[in-house]
């Protein structure tokens, strides 16, 4: 019959496709493996520059951050991972903790990152750096108005501001850095008044918090620049605007992606190189474009696009702190019912 | 029991054990303390966070029932206006991930979508936040998963005797009281299934969840884990999930009680004529249906798409088509023998409780979220890689990361609640008399399966052949954690675009799936009728 033919064939092949132990790529001196919560399509141009630079192969797996580390601390001695790159400082410093990294003292990255994106002990280093500040309407917001992250827990914002989801990394890290700044007793008052102030349940995505703003829903919100600099790049004519926050007091909220090579790594000059190669000039202006962020070398420009947003001054405290805090940050929004 | 059933049961209990090697993982979180977490959790999320789960649960699956049983019943019973393309095309939303019909909804129905903007524009009415609240996250599950409870019902009540119902015609019934007293009991043990993957699925959510910002219990175990970095906890809170499934099913098997399900005859006849005004109505109503959890969702992922496609296309999508393929089709392979295996009639398996324990919770992976799954796996390779090093073996760890092997396991265990519940309505369904006279006819075990329970088993088997292959296809936790280099499929392209914000982007591989998903589901609809 032939139903059971085709069962039979597809049993065969299924048995032949699990036997397979396939793509346990040939680990050449020359390769290195690269495990990495930052997306496909943001790293591949850049390690195709690398091997074009350098003739080293880059092989690499996406995943999310905590997920990925799970995997590295089981994998242990046998990971085939040399370096573990991340999108948040949250996840570099827990991964620190963890002993996912060793320690790499190389002069070139410390000359090029500023000491406060890089991990005091040198297990991992910044290499872009994210903006979380205000976003406001033009047409229905002064900028005279807006000061501070704790200035839109004030009353007149009552009914008026529109924020990311406290699940969210990016919340996450920004209310750690309150708690840093301003102690737990500040931030609980700030962020209970945030709450207070909401037009609607907080968004799952930045887009969604400048769609309600655009829409009239709310006047302000909180964004990572590269979210509004979609918009804009699509919408130029958007009545939207980004304000820097904490000009006048500890400035603006920045997070970074970064790496560290992995503390069982096979190939670790490969990975150094590697290391040294992103914090260059020239990776450094490559990988700020891709996604609109800044470069971490701040001898390097900006992307045309985000250096018309202006300059503003950031936040110096060392990112640690995104990581460390971000438990109490996290039990703190949980206690005020901030979702 | 005699000593040939013991031999056989052990070997059932044994794969079934094998198939729930997750869920023990999990559940052994407890030997592990969790303390000052579960405090803080009591204290803040827990209690609004059981209860929207369980208004979650009632809600959608009060939804489902009714939506995916009166759409089965309209489209087998009734003839009406645009029936027969309507009956497999409300197959066709499955194909959709939820996440990405969500996110559709979201995007054309919230306070800035299409929809209210037209009503603030031209009505002059107020906008309001279809997140708050549970009536639209209800009503998205409902549309996302009511294909479940409808193939299951569709597939029951064409197999019920055309005889019953003319009998309760000719009695002076009406078509309500022949629904209600006649088809919908004899249907039951299959919209109780559709309804049992529906629930544990809503249980397991991520991705809609987290577009509504709706907090369930899902939440505290992904905050358990990312944030407070307590494995323990998450296991335990998940193990709970499990649970809860458990307690699903005993109900479902206390409320079926001993009643017994036997049919062989499939009615092409349908009994009832819905013409004029009421036939168009219910044309509306079906149509509708079709529209909003298909038709509009698919218009504006292709609408998207056009704009960016030659953007998105390049030579890595050979790469993901050839990865989900061979995932889907091995995992669909492996997932249905192994459930055929289990769901085989047999009055051995049938005299030992333990056993149907023991076979029922080994569906039960389906409630544990893909995440949960894909780490309880790592753990419990990781633990017998320890085993196996402490009898002078070596670790197993690497091999086991660097081939599909892990994530096929996985497939398995989270699936096979579809495959099994699929397989055993129609085993179910196999009157005792076939195997009675097969037995006096002197037949071996061997020629009784082979010859007679997996031809008649065929359908159901097909089914969850099909619908297995979907839901991996759509799969992503499970599969962006366990998969070895370079084998990224459509859905994680999906997620990796969106969680960029690149949306239109990410509607090229959305469409793809869904185009594939629909192929599938046409093929079901194809195999489906040539047997009956």
């Amino acid at each position: 019959m032939s139903t059971k033919r085709i069962s039979l064939s597809f049993l065969a092949f299924a048995i032949l496709a699990v036997g397979s132990n396939t793509l346990i790529q040939a680990h050449t001196d020359d390769t290195v493996t690269v495990y990495s919560s930052r997306k496909e399509h943001l790293i591949q141009p850049l390690f195709e520059q690398f091997t074009q630079d350098t003739g080293i192969e880059v092989h690499y797996l996406t995943g999310k951050g905590g997920d990925l580390i799970e995997r590295l601390k089981l994998e242990k001695e046998n990971t085939p991972a040399d370096m573990f790159m991340t999108v948040d400082a949250g996840d570099l410093w827990y991964a620190g903790t963890q002993e996912i990294f060793q320690s790499v003292i190389s002069d070139e990255i410390v000359s090029n990152i500023p000491s406060h994106l890089r991990d005091p002990e040198g297990l991992w280093t910044g290499l872009s750096v994210r903006a979380r500040t205000i976003v406001y309407s033009t047409e229905r917001v002064n900028p005279l108005e807006l000061s501070s992250y704790a200035d839109l827990a004030d009353a007149k914002w009552r009914g008026r501001l529109c924020l990311r989801t406290s699940k969210k990394i990016y919340t996450k890290s920004l209310v750690a850095s309150i708690i840093h700044n301003k102690g737990e007793g500040a931030a609980e008052a700030i962020v209970t008044g945030w709450v207070d102030n909401l037009a609607a349940t907080p968004n799952a995505k930045d887009s969604h918090v400048m769609d309600a703003i655009l829409a009239g829903q709310c006047d302000v919100g909180l964004v990572n620049t590269y979210y509004f600099g979609r918009l804009i790049e699509e919408k130029p004519d958007a009545p939207l605007s980004l304000f820097w926050a904490n000009q006048n007091s500890t400035g603006v909220h920045v997070n970074v992606s970064g790496a560290g090579v992995t503390k069982h790594a096979s190939n670790k000059e490969g990975a150094i190189h590697l290391l040294e190669w992103l914090t260059s000039a020239k990776a450094q202006a490559i990988y700020g474009s891709l996604n609109k962020e800044y470069p971490a070398n701040q001898s390097v420009d900006s992307d045309k696009v985000v250096s018309a947003w202006g300059v503003f001054m950031q936040d110096d405290m060392n990112l640690s702190f995104a990581g460390i805090l971000q438990a109490n940050a996290v039990a703190l929004m949980q206690r005020i019912g901030y979702k | 029991m005699d000593t040939r059933c013991f031999k056989s049961n052990i070997w059932i209990a044994m794969l079934a054990l094998f198939v729930s090697i997750p869920i023990f993982v999990v559940a052994s979180a407890w030997l592990l303390p969790g303390g000052e977490l579960w405090l803080h959790f009591a204290q803040t999320l827990l209690s609004d966070l059981v209860v929207s789960t369980v208004i979650l649960l009632l809600g959608v699956g009060f939804g489902v029932s009714v939506l995916g049983t009166m759409l089965a019943y309209l489209v087998v019973m009734v003839e009406f206006p645009g029936r027969r393309w309507l009956e497999w095309a409300l197959f066709l939303p499955f194909a959709i991930p939820a996440y990405v019909l969500a996110f559709v909804y979201l995007g054309v129905f919230d306070y800035s979508g299409y929809a209210q903007v037209w009503m603030r524009e031209t009505l002059g009415l107020p906008g309001f936040d279809i997140r708050s609240g549970y009536f639209a996250i209800i009503l998205t599950f409902v549309l996302v998963f009511y294909p479940y409870v409808y193939m299951m019902a569709r597939a029951s009540f064409k197999r019920q005797k055309i005889h019953m119902i003319e009998a309760g015609k000719m009695l002076g019934a009406s078509p309500i009281r022949v629904f209600w007293q006649i088809s919908v009991p004899l249907a039951r043990p299959a919209i109780a299934a559709g309804l049992l993957v529906t629930l544990m699925e809503t249980l397991a959510d991520f991705g809609v969840v987290s577009l509504f910002n709706y907090s369930t219990f899902t939440t505290a175990i992904y905050s358990a884990w990312g944030d407070f970095r307590s494995i323990e906890v998450a296991s335990q809170l998940a193990s709970l999930l499990v649970l809860v499934a458990f307690f699903l099913i005993y109900f479902e098997r206390r409320a079926r009680g001993s009643a017994k399900y036997y049919s062989t005859d499939v009615s092409h006849i349908r009994p009832y004529q819905a013409n004029g005004l009421l036939g168009w109505l219910l044309f509306v109503f079906v149509f509708g249906v079709f529209m909003l959890s298909f038709a509009m969702p698919i218009l504006q992922i292709i609408i998207w798409s056009v704009d960016v496609f030659d953007k998105e296309w390049g030579g890595n999508y050979v790469s993901f088509f050839v990865s989900t393929a061979i995932l889907t089709l091995s995992a669909s392979i492996l997932t249905v023998t192994v459930a055929t295996i289990l769901a085989l009639p047999s009055h051995c398996k049938g005299s030992s409780r333990i056993l149907q324990v023991l076979i029922r919770l080994s569906t039960l992976g389906y409630a544990l979220p893909g995440s949960v799954m894909a780490v309880g796996l790592m753990y419990g390779v990781q633990n017998i890689s320890l085993v196996n090093e402490y009898f002078g073996g070596s670790s197993l760890n690497y091999l086991l990361f660097g081939s599909i092997a892990l994530l096929l396991f996985a497939y398995v265990s989270r699936f096979m609640a579809i495959a099994y519940n699929s397989a055993n309505a129609s085993a179910e369904q196999i009157k005792p008399v076939y195997q009675q006279s097969a037995r006096l006819l002197g037949a071996s075990r061997f020629r009784l399966v082979w010859k007679v329970y997996l031809p008649m088993m065929t359908p159901g088997i097909l089914a969850g052949a099909i619908l297995v292959a979907v839901d991996v296809m759509k799969e992503l936790p499970a599969t962006y954690i366990l998969r070895p280099f370079g084998w990224d499929t459509l859905a994680i392209r999906v997620y990796e675009l969106s969680a960029e914000g690149l949306f239109e982007r990410a509607a090229v591989p959305a469409l793809m799936m869904v185009v594939f998903g629909a192929i599938l589901m046409f093929a079901f609809n194809k195999l489906d009728s040539s047997r009956m």
